[in-house]
């Protein structure tokens, strides 16, 4: 029976809900020490003195950027008009962020190093911080880059002056987005363990990207590649949090070395994950778009700023969300004419990163923010404008005009489906009959976009990074007793990518769910995989099962056909029995095929070797895009700016859904992060560079009280690639902030320039509106008449 | 963070908590359900020497209902509070105190005595005219509740003193309405309507550094007696706002027209 489209148990939740997770912060070695950083308290300076002496002389183990040898990492893009920067692992010379580690303290409990780290003395000299990324720069965060300007580039297509001089309708908007970041349960977390008998370095770390992690690792630190090895255990929740390889990970790598035999210890609290791990978002974007008078989108013109903050991270570099930005900022819709300068500013706050949607979040804002503007100037519904626009099954393969290809286009059929799943017509009647009355007024909001997932080579993820993220490796085993072990590449911070793989390769390999195990996140174990990020790994780890299987299948059935003596093309095999077709009494089992293979040699049929397992590397060499469309009903309370969710449903184009419950899980978590973003989340600065939301009790984070109920629809459409999935960890993060925004704006009759939809935002703008009409009251709230 | 290292003593009376107090000589801090003071010595940003753990101590943990007020003792939890029937006006204030393990450990006497402008009880307290029971070496001494605070996170109360109980009078009319960015967080504004004894008090929590007690009786006139501050969560006209439509709400569900 078929695994593949059901939704059997997850492998991993016996012991995640019994409280049985092994994560890095319950690892518990001999000798074990822990370690706190020192942090800059102030955004940009010089450091004029750096002392470990009176820590040191109360006993503390410290270590400084000097100790460490002055490692430094650096990313890389071969983009034209990338300026290069590098991160040291503790700051030498000047501090660029609030946050930035200065120096590590190394004690025997993490209370006492944070008592040492009180000893170590900093003094700093003070420079002009820049904090915004579209005001002129104070004083350079780096020398290399005078303008603060990490990259900039220019997508251009068509005649986009000529085209926006004749449109019967432009649109100008200045739009600004929130910065705000993924914020993981388990913050970052790692052990370092350095053995110098054999000078092998053993990292466990909470990492989405372990492989890349041993990789650069090894590089620093002069070891051999095969001598580091990297294991992210459980891990809780990433996002693309964590598939950066941080200072700090390079920091307590290089300690280990230098306490050869001593673990060494390091678990992020949320006050230095809201200060130093990666944060996104922080955007603005200037948009002319022409129309014509029936709707048609005829050029977009846009101006792209983000905020990169003080380091562009390895590996990612300073051109993650900037050039992810003005690729995919006119997503579903069919345009000639375009032209998109996009660039990554670098400021003193936190370095950005990937986060779950990489800029889209922000960019289908801007996208759908222009779209609902001009319907409503043209008098047109948001439904009629998209429609006009959306590229159609029949234009696929669709070039868009950042030359990106769309494999999808069934974007009408995502937001028709949304549409009645939402009950459309009953909310317009009912949105009409409040309008006038003092009822809270009800908005409904749109958002259609395409997620680029599972990239292979030609259109691999990253800024032309010095590698390629096409392809993933894996090993399927079939131990002596016919039970299956699987060493994936993949990694999982709570996708269930345990239990996915054990599905693909039980039913490419014709045995029981129950009778795989998965073996996943340690680079000893598995040969190759890049990891979690960009919606790749049902895709590619995927395709790598399954080509595995099939290849360990193929040599199964060779050698059951020499022990029946039948010809391997007549077998089956089903739930781990092999069968000659036609004759159903002939079978083996494989447990017995396995013990021939690896115990009785004397029975291997001529030409087979021992052992039974395969290794192979898939890459879908393009990529799969999955389409989607959210759709929502909110009701404002113009007396307080509140907004209360009344519908929301999204549909997408998964391709096949493997797991369907895995499925649905990753589109609600993700929808449910993207009302996080557009609701509550904003890492705050001042004007100093302080973080002025540095706990979560000013850090909002959506609690499962603030997500609504929701409906989730498929649109199955099989992608070209062997097990026909698209990916699907990112896309519901794109909607919220275009849905949100777009209903406010519907219920309101107001625009909507900037993120989140805070009650005072809400409220201010409700205030606006009433104020236009004349009907506000002198004290306070709009008058209720 | 870890906080900073302190000392911890556990005494079982009043007379030994004061004695703890007095010894440590103004770096004592009493522990009590922990919620406001564990997280700020956390962040090593509260770092008292001597931490003074009162759970213990016997007689603090009653509530009692006599003659139209309901004693308070310092240790009852808010969740006691919000399950009690006798003074509804607490038991809706204190649902609305962060959440069920907040409820559960978090007292009254700590949210009186810690002071938060934002918080529920200090608010109730002024509007119904609560009495605090305070013990010091001399003895305890009674003190209006409006007397008490004196700024955000500031009391009259001297370091060797401490809360042992209060008591909230129970009105012939109360309303209650706040604002929060999300249930379970601390408003961005309160306001708790009461009429004891014939008196009607509008008081207002968020809008200044401690509970303001309004001079107008009307939601409309409210906004002018306000000098609320703009912060990360809104502008000072929006908490002005807020304040004017709260109070309506507050009013509406006391039965009063604003």
């Amino acid at each position: 029976m078929s695994s593949l489209g059901t939704s059997p148990p997850r492998k991993e939740d016996r012991r995640l809900v019994t409280g049985r997770g092994r994560f890095v912060g319950d690892l518990q070695l001999p000798r074990m020490r822990h370690v706190a950083f020192v942090r800059s308290p102030i955004a940009h300076a010089r450091i004029t003195t750096l002392d470990a002496g009176p820590a040191r002389d109360a006993g503390y183990r410290v270590f400084t950027q000097a100790d460490l040898g002055g490692i430094v990492l650096r990313a890389q893009s071969a983009l034209p008009s990338y300026v290069e920067t590098g991160q040291p692992a503790l700051a030498e010379g000047k501090v660029r962020f609030q946050g930035e580690p200065v120096a590590a303290v190394v004690a025997t409990d993490r209370y006492r190093a944070e008592d040492g780290a009180e000893l170590v003395e900093v003094d700093y000299a003070p420079l002009p911080p820049t904090v915004c990324a579209w005001l002129p720069p104070e004083s350079p965060v780096h020398d290399e880059a005078p303008d603060n300007v990490l990259l900039e580039r220019t997508f251009d297509a068509g005649d986009v002056d000529a085209t926006l001089a004749s449109a019967f309708l432009t649109v100008r908007r200045e739009l600004t987005t929130n910065r705000h970041a993924g914020n993981p349960m388990e913050c970052r977390a790692g052990v370092a363990l350095f053995d110098p008998a054999d000078r092998r370095l053993t990292f466990w770390s909470g990492t989405q990207v372990p492989h890349l992690v041993r990789n650069m690792i090894a590089e620093l630190l002069g070891l051999s590649e095969g001598n580091v090895r990297v294991v992210a255990p459980d891990v809780g929740g990433g996002f693309g949090v964590k598939a950066v390889l941080y200072p700090e990970d390079v920091a307590l790598c290089a300690i280990a070395l230098e306490m050869p035999g001593t673990p060494v210890k390091w678990v992020e609290d949320r006050v230095e994950h809201l200060a130093a791990a990666t944060h996104a978002r922080d955007h603005r974007y200037l948009l002319t778009a022409g129309f014509s008078e029936d709707g048609t989108l005829l050029a977009l013109d846009a101006d792209v700023t983000c905020n990169v903050g003080a380091y562009s991270v390895y590996p990612w570099t300073a051109g993650i969300e900037p050039l992810m930005a003005g690729g995919l900022l006119t997503g579903p819709y069919k345009l000639t004419h375009y032209r998109a300068t996009v660039r990554g500013v670098a400021t003193n706050t936190a370095p950005s990163g990937p986060y779950r949607g990489v800029a889209r979040p922000a960019s289908v804002f801007a996208m759908e923010t222009m779209l609902d503007d001009a319907a409503a100037r043209l008098g047109m519904t948001g439904v009629d404008i998209r429609r006009r626009n959306v590229i159609r099954p029949e234009d696929i393969p669709y070039k868009m005009p950042s030359r990106l290809v769309d494999d999808s286009g069934h974007y009408d059929e995502c937001l028709t489906k949304a549409l009645d799943a939402v009950g459309y017509d009953d909310l317009v009647e009912e949105q009409q009959r409040r309008r006038g009355t003092d009822e809270p007024q009800i908005g409904i909001g749109f958002a259609c976009y395409n997620e680029l997932t599972g990239l292979g080579r030609a259109a691999s993820a990253g800024p032309r990074m010095p590698f390629r993220t096409g392809h993933d490796a894996c090993t399927v085993r079939i131990n002596p007793d016919g039970r299956v072990t699987v060493f994936s590449g993949v990694t999982s911070q709570g996708q269930g990518l345990e239990t996915t793989v054990a599905q693909i390769v039980a039913d490419a390999l014709g045995v029981g769910y129950d009778d795989v195990d998965v073996r996943i996140g340690d680079t000893d174990a598995s040969l190759w995989g890049f990891g979690a990020f960009s919606s790749r790994q049902a895709v590619i780890g995927g395709g790598a099962a399954h080509r595995s299987a099939l290849a360990a299948r193929t040599k199964v059935l060779r050698l059951a056909a020499g022990l029946l003596e039948a010809d391997p093309s007549d077998l089956l095999i089903e739930n781990g029995v092999i069968a000659v077709a036609g004759s159903p009494d002939v079978t083996i089992g494989l447990p017995e095929v396995a013990r021939v293979a690896y115990l009785e040699s004397n029975r291997l049929p001529e030409g087979i070797e021992p052992g039974l397992e395969a290794t192979e590397f898939y890459d879908p060499i393009r990529g799969a895009f999955a389409a989607g469309a959210q759709v929502a009903a909110v009701e404002v309370d113009r007396t307080t700016g509140s907004i209360s969710i009344l519908r929301w449903a999204c549909v997408e184009d998964a391709g096949r859904a493997m797991h369907p419950q895995i499925v649905d899980g990753q589109i609600a978590g993700s929808i449910a992060q993207g009302i996080g973003g557009a609701l509550y989340e904003h890492l705050v600065y001042d004007d100093d560079g302080n973080l002025s939301t540095g706990t979560l009790l000013d850090y909002l984070m959506p609690t499962s009280a603030e997500i609504p109920e929701m409906t989730i629809g498929h649109v199955e459409r099989p992608a070209a690639n062997p097990l026909g999935v698209r990916g699907v960890g990112e896309g519901g993060t794109l909607g919220p902030n275009a849905v949100l925004a777009g209903a406010v704006s519907d219920a309101l009759g107001v625009k909507i320039d900037e993120l989140p939809l805070s009650p005072s935002v809400v409220w201010t703008a409700a205030r606006r509106a009433a104020e236009d009409r004349g009907v506000v009251d002198e004290d306070g709230g709009p008058d209720r008449e | 963070m870890k906080c900073a290292p302190f000392e911890y003593v556990r005494p079982t009376s009043v007379d030994d908590v004061l004695a703890a107090l007095a010894e440590a000589d103004g770096e004592g801090k009493i522990l009590a359900g922990g919620q406001s003071l564990v997280p700020v010595m956390a962040l090593r940003m509260a770092r008292p020497a001597v931490l003074v753990d009162v759970n213990k101590v016997e007689g603090l943990s009653d509530l009692e209902c006599d003659d139209g007020s309901v004693h308070v003792g310092a240790l009852v939890r808010h969740r006691t509070l919000a399950e009690q029937t006798a003074h509804p006006l607490l038991a809706e204030a204190a649902r609305h105190i962060g959440h069920t393990a907040i409820r559960t450990r978090g007292t009254a006497g700590g949210s009186i005595a810690h002071a938060d402008p934002a918080a529920e009880l200090p608010v109730v307290a002024v509007a119904t005219g609560a009495t605090v029971t305070v013990a010091g070496a001399d003895g305890d001494r009674w003190v209006a509740a409006e007397d008490l605070f004196a700024g955000p996170l500031m009391t009259t109360l001297d370091p060797d003193e401490m809360v042992t109980g209060i008591d909230f009078p129970v009105p012939t009319r109360w309303g209650f309405a706040e604002f929060a960015r999300r249930h379970g967080d601390f408003a961005l504004v309160t306001v708790v309507v009461a009429e004891v004894d014939g008196d009607l008090r509008i008081v207002v929590g968020g809008v200044g550094p401690v509970p303001i007690r309004a001079r107008s009786t009307g939601a409309e006139t409210l906004g002018d007696e306000l000098t609320p501050t703009g912060d990360l969560h809104g502008s000072a006209d929006f908490r002005r706002g807020l304040a004017i439509e709260m109070a309506r709400r507050a009013l509406a569900s006391a039965g009063i027209q604003g």
